[in-house]
């Protein structure tokens, strides 16, 4: 379904100091340097499969996604989407993808939704009856029935951004790219959006490969992760393999009657937030059902919770450890 | 070919809709639409205070600029200025997404925004064809069918003009300015400034082999009926010839600029 193999993506830019005189200097003399995007990255998705794509700013998360719809020529390696070569940029290829910017309008920003999606059907060459249902379902799945005849520059964002979902999906992509849906959602935008993401995969069995600054997006939607960082591969597996790979400690979360004595903790864990009776520690992996046990025997406990830590924080022990 | 005249259909529908969303827009679409006049009223100056040059009556020129004011509102030109705004934004990532060549999505949509400006054109200048004798242009089908084959040809070769010098946009940031100074010497040798009869020998003789009078003093010319048969040839030759070359120049352009695309702006 999609194959990468030993990716990379060279840019060549123009490199100048800020000030008058750099700015002088560029006139006449142009330093350029070549920035390593992506680098060497390689890895497989099967149909139907739904991944989440990690990385900080400029880690190379965007531009793989590019190389992938052939918006971008790789420098070298090879790329196969659905058997297609996707820089080539085949109709038939691009009939059975999609791939939707959270930060790009691909509507018609002057116009009404609905006038974008006919066109969109025609540009696809979708017949009446599959436009239609595509339509009714999509209209129904993200709740579009009142926007559909507003002019999209008025629409908030999160209206926005349900509508680019309909227009990027009328054409039933077999694959679907997504570049931070959510990104500047509030909870309940990404919600909503993250709903419909695991709905249409669930109904459809489209291949999802979704990059996202909000972890709940990824655990919400994606078993597996790739995890990028200054263009190279550093993790591909499932994210709960991440979490134990890339985090020794789990948090025993305990609720006590009363605050505990100064000592207390002394060989259970590191406490690492207290609030009152309520103590977050930090156990290693192994021990945690013993110290759960031991808390339970020799403290006045009301609850004990465990649990993983955020994946923010082992995504940057990811990174930190690169 | 039926998949890309479905598209073209909707996308001028698209243009057309995007072109009278906004009631100022459309007005100052019109107007400027008219600027072409303004070179008249020049010429109408000159006639009035120095007599008729080359022969030229202020009919003449009525009869000509009148014609000119069409062939500008024809121009595929403005989808030079689209290109480079989705260039630099990185919208044209998007349409790059489509199973539709960007050449097609930018004419369709010009397509429709022409045919509105048109449209709102017409009532203007049906009035000063029935108000103005000057307007008595010569009206046999040979001519007609000349003449809409030479509008056709004009919009074709201005469109494909601007969308070549669109392709710079892959490899300069100054694709505007390249086009402004291509097209401020066009205007000379197209016919916009001055009816190329008025300028001397060599430049005239120039501007009959280069592409711009093709976009406008040709189509001009055979509206106002002042070309015979062989000049009539002439000039569809040039402009096919034309047409020739800046379809090879688009298609080896957009080979390798497209290589070169960085995807800009996420």
């Amino acid at each position: 379904m999609i194959e990468v193999r030993d990716l990379a993506k060279h840019f060549r830019v123009h490199r100048r100091q800020p000030g008058l005189a750099a700015s002088l200097r560029s006139l006449v003399h142009r330093e350029h340097v070549t920035v390593r995007a992506v680098d060497g990255v390689g890895f497989t998705i099967p149909a139907g499969e739904v991944v989440g794509f990690l990385g900080p700013n400029g880690a190379g998360k965007t531009t793989t996604l590019k190389c992938l719809t052939g918006l971008l020529h790789p420098s070298a390696g090879t790329v196969r989407v659905l058997g297609h070569t996707p820089h080539r940029r085949e109709a038939a290829f691009l009939r059975r993808v999609s791939l939707v910017m959270g930060q790009r309008n691909g509507l018609f920003w002057d116009l009404p939704a609905a006038d974008a999606f006919e066109v969109n059907r025609a540009v696809y060459g979708l017949a009446e009856g599959p436009y239609r249902a595509a339509l009714d379902e999509l209209v129904d799945l993200l709740g579009l029935a009142p926007l559909l005849g507003r002019q999209v520059r008025v629409l908030s964002l999160g209206e926005r951004m349900r509508c680019e979902l309909a227009g990027a999906l009328l054409h039933r992509p077999d694959v679907l790219f997504l570049d931070e849906p959510t990104l500047g959602l509030d909870v309940n935008g990404q919600a909503a959006v993250r709903a419909f993401l695991r709905d249409y995969n669930a109904r459809h069995g489209a291949t999802v490969l979704l990059t996202s600054h909000y972890m709940g997006d990824v655990t919400a939607l994606a078993r597996r992760v790739l995890v990028i960082d200054r263009g190279a591969l550093r993790f591909d597996g499932d994210l709960a393999a991440l979490v134990e790979a890339h985090s020794p400690h789990r948090l025993v979360r305990v609720t006590l009657r009363e605050p505990a004595p100064a000592g207390a903790w002394a060989g259970l864990g590191e406490p690492v937030d207290v609030d009152g009776a309520v103590v977050t520690l930090a156990v290693p992996r192994a021990e945690t059902a013993a110290v759960a046990a031991r808390l339970l025997a020799t403290l006045p406990v009301d609850d004990v919770a465990i649990g993983d830590p955020p994946v923010e924080e082992i995504i940057r022990a990811v990174f930190a450890g690169a | 070919m039926r998949d890309v005249l479905t598209a073209y259909r909707a996308l001028a529908r698209g243009g057309t809709l995007v072109a009278v969303t906004y009631r100022g827009r459309l007005v100052l679409r019109v107007l400027t639409g008219f600027f072409p006049l303004l070179m008249m009223a020049v010429w109408l100056t000159v006639v009035a205070e120095s007599g008729p040059p080359a022969g030229w009556t202020s009919a003449d020129f009525l009869a000509y600029y009148a014609a000119a004011t069409l062939m500008a509102n024809l121009s595929g030109d403005h989808v030079v200025w689209q290109w480079d705004a989705d260039l630099r934004s990185g919208d044209l990532s998007l349409r790059l997404l489509r199973p539709l060549h960007p050449f097609h999505q930018y004419a369709a949509a010009d397509l429709g925004q022409r045919l509105v400006t048109l449209v709102a054109l017409a009532p203007a200048l049906a009035l000063a064809a029935v108000l103005s004798p000057a307007l008595d242009y010569p009206v046999t089908p040979a001519r007609l069918a000349a003449a809409g084959a030479a509008l056709v040809l004009a919009y074709a070769l201005g469109l494909l003009t601007a969308s070549t010098f669109a392709l710079l946009g892959f490899w300069s940031t100054q694709t505007a300015n390249v086009w402004l100074l291509w097209w401020g010497l066009g205007s000379f040798a197209s016919g916009w400034v001055a009816p190329l009869e008025l300028l001397p020998p060599w430049p005239r003789t120039a501007a009959v082999v280069l592409p711009f009078r093709s976009m406008m003093g040709f189509p001009v010319e055979v509206v106002t009926g002042r070309l015979d048969g062989g000049e009539t040839a002439l000039g569809f030759a040039v402009g096919l010839g034309w047409l020739g070359v800046f379809g090879l120049l688009y298609r080896v352009g957009w080979r390798r600029g497209v290589r070169r695309h960085q995807a800009v702006a996420g």
